[in-house]
């Protein structure tokens, strides 16, 4: 569950303040797939940052898996984000120097598991993401369908309760978007779990379950 | 983790050779110039095995051309003068192997079974108070000695451990180009200066007409250089001759070092400025390297990573890198004293070796927190923002 009560997010420079969202009060109840939509700019990718703890807001309160968070630099934060949140980012952000199960074992490695506990659950990932041959292989060796699904991989193999995806289909084409959109809603509809998705395509938004749209920092719909 | 970060090591082998063969460079630049320094350090903390302050030296005029009896009346009066004055608290001639004189004798001889190498100082009995020479064992020669049947010899600790480790000689007879009695033994006597080898030496009991090359003065505190006037009048009336030349033994000490102390400021100079290189090189790398890796530090921040774990990978990162370049560093510093290249104690390079790689080390330590912290700083929302 995420609960954004009066969330307000400014950005202040010496000379200009701009404020990226207006006081947001959302709720995401447990295994809903809900989609935010917007034109580029209107704070989309900083709600989703909030709601991941990745961000702080300027006021306002944030919950999420019934958690209130007030210090996000603190470990128990890095942990709670390690745990219960898979993110999942538009231009992938694999590591080019890792091999693709060396990217997904990333998540696990900040846990107290073991080398081969890590290797059997990162290869698992890749197996549920139909990339269970392409282990060894680099990013730079993967097509961009691929590479997001290694991204897929790594936000699911610490089995988080709650995923946030920011733009999953937006350097894909529609083929590989759907596939893609494909896995996330099998991740929903068999595992119960909670997926936030921000998206430009109206098409991939109508196969969640509820979509919100934002326009310059408000909720609109 | 650590093996996380080598593979991520292993896969940028390419850009992380550049730092490890820097970082092996720096090593060895250091190890050669730690190895000066150490060796020229240890010269340092031996005794110099004489003492300088207030002692003056008078190279005479050559008194080789009077006959002996003529040399001995000379050196007689000279002797009677100078101790005539309350400035002069007491005297000594030498030969030419005085302090500082550049000037070597040395012998060798395998009578006694096995090769003994040593210096030969040719010494009269006032030697002991002139230079206040530090004896360790036995005693100094006294005047009866000239009349022993046996000639009989002091030598340095050296002498002792170099030839007789862990023996008393003191009243041991040795078979070296004749019968000698060593009756005592001094510290040590690097009359050729501080930075000279310490050597085997032996101190022989000579008449005067032998020792009549140098005189050495153990003057009165506080007599002022202006008395070398006087001395220098002394000396030529007394002798005849005007070409004699006074200078002051800790003067004398400090030319002798000088070149060395030059050298050992140069190698001082050359490796901190190494340092500095190495440090501003290695800041700037990794600052460059952090900047390239911010979206990874966001990545991994938001994958659960505190801000501990990026401050440690990094430093972690360097200091493996680190270890590559030392653990090639001293297998090729190790040659050295393996194979004996040179004739210095092999402990000598294997101090430098031990000093060169925590030099590194800590250098290296100091110069990846700083950017690690500030990497750790980067907020993962900002990284992946900006990537």
């Amino acid at each position: 569950m995420i609960k954004l009560d009066n969330v307000s997010k400014v950005y202040r420079t010496k000379t200009i303040e701009t404020t990226a969202l207006h006081n947001i009060n959302l709720h995401v109840p447990n295994g809903e797939f809900l989609s935010i939509m917007g034109p580029s700019g209107c704070g989309k990718s900083t709600l989703l940052n909030i709601m991941g703890l990745i961000d702080e807001p300027s006021s306002g309160q944030v919950q999420v898996d019934g958690q209130s968070v007030s210090n996000y630099l603190s470990k128990a934060t890095s942990r709670f984000r390690n745990e219960k949140l898979g993110f999942i980012f538009q231009s992938f952000h694999l590591i080019p120097d890792l091999s693709v199960i060396d990217n997904v074992e990333l998540p696990l490695l900040y846990r107290n598991i073991s080398g081969s506990q890590r290797r059997s659950m990162a290869a698992d990932a890749l197996d549920a993401v139909g990339l269970a041959n392409r282990k060894g292989h680099f990013p730079n060796q993967l097509s961009g369908g691929q590479k997001q699904r290694v991204a897929i991989a790594r936000a699911i193999v610490g089995k988080p309760n709650i995923i946030l995806a920011d733009e999953p289909t937006g350097n894909l084409d529609s083929v590989m978007g759907d596939e893609i959109m494909d896995i996330l809603t099998k991740l929903n509809q068999d595992n119960g779990t909670t997926i936030v998705m921000v998206t430009h395509d109206e098409r991939m938004a109508k196969k969640t379950h509820r979509l919100i749209r934002l326009y310059d920092g408000t909720q609109v719909a | 983790m650590i093996k996380h970060i080598l593979k991520l090591i292993w896969n940028k082998k390419g850009s992380n050779a550049l730092m490890i063969l820097e970082i092996l460079l720096s090593f060895l630049v250091l190890f050669a110039g730690l190895s000066y320094m150490l060796y020229n350090y240890d010269k340092l903390k031996e005794p110099l095995g004489f003492e300088t302050k207030n002692r003056w030296i008078v190279a005479l005029d050559d008194l080789h051309s009077l006959d002996s009896l003529e040399s001995v009346n000379t050196i007689n009066n000279l002797k009677r003068t100078l101790l005539d004055q309350e400035e002069i608290e007491a005297l000594s001639f030498t030969s030419y192997m005085a302090p500082f004189s550049n000037s070597m004798s040395s012998n060798s001889s395998d009578d006694m079974g096995f090769e003994i190498y040593a210096y030969q100082v040719y010494v009269e009995p006032d030697l002991k108070e002139a230079l206040n020479l530090n004896i360790t064992d036995g005693r100094w020669f006294q005047e009866d000695d000239y009349l022993s049947s046996v000639e009989k010899i002091i030598v340095n600790q050296k002498f002792i451990d170099e030839f007789f480790e862990g023996k008393s000689m003191i009243d041991s007879t040795i078979t070296f180009s004749g019968e000698l009695k060593i009756i005592g033994v001094i510290d040590s006597y690097k009359y050729l200066g501080q930075f000279e080898d310490m050597e085997p030496t032996i101190m022989y009991l000579k008449d005067i007409i032998e020792c009549k090359d140098f005189l050495v003065l153990k003057m009165k505190e506080g007599t002022p250089k202006s008395y070398e006037e006087k001395l220098s009048l002394i000396v030529s009336n007394t002798t005849n001759r005007s070409g004699s030349i006074i200078e002051q033994l800790d003067k004398k000490r400090i030319e002798n070092g000088r070149s060395q102390w030059l050298m050992l400021g140069s190698m001082i100079f050359v490796c901190t400025f190494l340092c500095i290189n190495v440090a501003l090189g290695l800041f700037g790398v990794l600052w460059f390297n952090i900047n390239k890796r911010k979206s990874e530090i966001g990545l991994r921040q938001a994958l659960g990573a505190h801000r501990s774990n990026i401050t440690k990978q990094f430093i972690i990162e360097i200091l493996i890198l680190s270890g590559f370049a030392l653990i090639i560093g001293i297998f090729f510093a190790i040659q050295i004293p393996l194979l004996k290249v040179t004739e210095f104690e092999s402990q000598l390079f294997y101090r430098a070796i031990g000093y060169a790689s925590v030099i590194i080390i800590v250098l290296v330590t100091i110069c990846a927190m700083f950017p690690s912290f500030q990497a750790a700083k980067i907020t993962p929302a900002q990284s992946l923002h900006e990537d």
